[in-house]
């Protein structure tokens, strides 16, 4: 069995300073690469040996998997994992590196391309006897055939791109006079977004939950499911919070969901991790809603209730070794929550808030893990997605995760740039969330009810009087050498105002 | 040492006045009598002692621009921008009413790229028209003129990378 002595990782952030971390705990040498804004960061200082691939835009470095192959050859490399996001999804890639004779940690390309697109995907999960949304499998060829498919499924329908992802070309509509602007403009859409006008019919779920469930397939003809995460927790479309188990999730759907997650990626010669998504509706019945073929951000929940690590299962299933486990050793232990920090700011409609972080106080204490890929100084660039970090509270129950993930908040401090870390404070403490009363639309909702975030009268305001009233009494006053007591700098700028005046 | 800050969209003035041990201190704040116990943890990160509970406080420098001097402190997770002050200023915005008529300054929100300029020089706009695209993090930010007028100055192009704060126009 081959055995890698280096691994390059095609990412940026935290999942590559994530993985450089399985790696080292491996004794496998690590080559990061990056683009001119990431020149000093974390990943690339924490990595063996690092190159850079080009200027900042993602389109001329991360994104270029000709290049990325180039630093893999000149480094020698045995391996690429390639994170999420960029081209841990592109099956070209996958297929060049199966070319060039460097292993591919993730799926075969065979597999991704059956998968990737959402269209086929659907095909798939009916070969694999799957449960779906019912609509078209296939694109739809006209607005004729869109009208049928509507009429035949009843509305409200959705329709989605094949190609999509994070929302773009994807259209609820409630009522027969809508579909020709919803069709036309979705295809216009997806076309921009995804180089594809490809758009399919589904019939809309109300009020779903977003369940998905993570698998784990060999290359010698194993697999095993590792549970569920409860991802409903969603703004636009993009996970905010997630948590493992699911509040909703018995030990009967569990077993019903993870047996056809299993079954679909066997029947595509799946391997490595992998993810199938299910929308779960109010009568806990599931549809397949697509798979994505690499490691999810959201992965480390499910690390921490079943006590496995899936970037070191993900190596060394692509070193060609057996699964180390069969379904009956997978047990779900304890209940664990994901909070994705963003740079952005809650007060001025989630803008993007890249920048200088001037103040970082980390959290830690017990079950707590944060994965990370800032550091104090640093500037954030405006060039990436602007996911900073990603907490992860463990207890042994959902109210004392929900508790101690209050407390690692209060810990956290990040300053220089906005973040939404006030968000979870927000959500943790809302009653819907703590009884587990979630869907896709949760969060949209809560946002739009506005804040009530400021309702106590409170004590936060004289502190935060008295605190820029001392920050700024210091600022006033000459700096002096060596500050041993900090405050007297204070001390003499009041006295000297106090003598003056 | 005596401030007007206005904080939180409150003004405040605030009489900070130390005590014979060091870190303790006697504040008034808008005529009330506080006392309390403060140390520095490191630069911009306070610790302070008041009623028997303490507080973590910590300041933000170089905020993003947009909120006054840019200027924020930070206690249980909640962001309270303030500024200081001057009284003289003060009683002018005052009785200006915040300042409608004059020249008024379009800034970047965040740091970014400008996409496009809607707007060119000379043209009339009306409030909460869009003057400027700025993009970050693959997300874009329409700029908006504060109020109806002419453009009196456009300083950026599209494909220009500005910073927090930098006046991207100017209406008058």
């Amino acid at each position: 069995m081959p055995e890698f002595r280096k691994i390059l990782i095609a990412n940026r952030g935290e999942i590559a300073l994530r993985i450089v971390r399985a790696c080292k705990e491996l004794g496998i040498a690590t080559v990061a690469v990056y683009s001119e804004a990431d020149r000093s960061a974390l990943h690339v200082l924490e990595a063996d040996e690092a190159y850079q691939l080009g200027p900042s835009p993602a389109t001329e470095s991360y994104l270029r998997s000709d290049l990325i192959l180039e630093v893999a050859r000149r480094a020698d490399a045995d391996a690429v994992h390639p994170g999420y996001g960029f081209v841990s999804e592109n099956a070209d890639f996958a297929e060049a590196c199966e070319r060039a004779g460097t292993k591919f940690i993730g799926p075969p390309s065979s597999a991704m391309r059956a998968l990737g697109s959402k269209t086929r995907a659907r095909q798939a999960a009916d070969a694999a006897g799957m449960p779906r949304t019912p609509g078209s499998t296939r694109g739809l060829s006209s607005l004729e055939e869109a009208y049928a498919v509507a009429e035949e499924i009843r509305y409200p329908v959705m329709l989605k791109a094949a190609a999509g992802g994070g929302g773009k070309g994807m259209r609820a509509v409630a009522r027969r006079e809508d579909l020709k602007a919803s069709f036309e403009s979705a295809q216009s859409e997806a076309l921009r977004a995804f180089g594809s006008d490809e758009v399919y019919l589904e019939k809309l779920v109300e009020r779903p939950r977003h369940i998905e469930v993570q698998v784990l397939a060999d290359e010698h003809g194993n697999a095993v499911y590792l549970g569920e995460r409860e991802c409903s927790v969603q703004r636009r479309h993009q996970k905010v919070i997630e948590e493992a188990p699911s509040p909703v999730v018995s030990a009967d759907l569990r077993k019903r969901m993870g047996e056809a997650a299993v079954r679909l990626a066997q029947s595509q010669g799946y391997t490595n991790a992998g993810t199938v998504e299910f929308l779960v509706d109010e009568e806990q019945n599931f549809h397949f809603l697509e798979m994505n073929t690499r490691l999810q951000v959201e992965h480390p929940v499910t690390e921490l209730v079943t006590g496995l690590d899936l970037v070191h299962l993900q190596i060394r299933i692509a070193q060609g070794e057996r699964l180390p486990l069969k379904q009956e050793d997978v047990g779900m232990r304890g209940h664990a929550i994901e909070c994705r920090v963003y740079a952005e700011d809650p007060d001025n409609g989630f803008f993007p808030s890249p920048g200088r972080i001037t103040r970082l106080l980390q959290p830690g204490g017990p079950g707590i893990r944060e994965d990370c890929g800032i550091y104090e100084g640093w500037v954030v660039p405006m060039e990436y997605d602007p996911m900073l970090s990603k907490l992860v509270a463990y207890a042994a129950t959902r109210e004392l995760a929900i508790a101690r993930m209050l407390r690692a908040l209060d810990e956290y401090v990040i300053g220089g740039i906005r973040t939404n870390l006030g968000l979870f404070r927000r959500i943790l403490n809302e009653p819907n969330f703590r009884a587990g009363r979630i869907d896709t639309g949760y969060l949209d909702r809560l946002l739009a009810g506005g804040s009530n975030e400021r309702q106590p009268e409170d004590t936060g305001g004289t502190i935060a009087t008295i605190a820029a009233a001392l920050f700024e009494a210091k600022r006033a006053a000459p700096p002096q050498a060596p500050q041993a007591i900090a405050t007297s700098g204070w001390k003499s700028a009041a006295r000297r105002e106090g003598l003056r005046g | 040492m005596k401030f007007n800050l206005e904080i939180d969209g409150q003004i405040r003035t605030v009489e900070l006045e130390p005590r014979e041990r060091d870190g303790q201190y006697r504040a008034t704040i808008n005529g009330e009598l506080v006392e309390f116990e403060a140390r520095l943890m490191r630069p911009g990160v306070l610790l302070l002692f008041l009623g028997g509970r303490s507080h973590r406080v910590v300041r933000e420098d170089n905020a993003p621009a947009g909120n006054g001097n840019g200027s924020a402190v930070m206690v249980g997770g909640r962001r309270y921008p303030y500024r200081v002050e001057d009284p003289r200023s003060l009683k002018a915005r005052r009785a200006h009413g915040g300042g409608a008529d004059g020249p008024r300054s379009i800034k970047a929100s965040m740091p970014g790229r400008v996409v496009r300029v809607l707007a060119a020089r000379g043209e009339e706009v009306e409030a909460q028209q869009g003057v400027v695209v700025i993009e970050a993090m693959k997300m874009q930010n329409e700029l908006k003129s504060p109020k109806a007028g002419r453009v009196a100055e456009i300083r950026v192009a599209a494909g220009d990378t500005v910073a927090a704060g930098d006046v991207l126009a100017v209406v008058e």
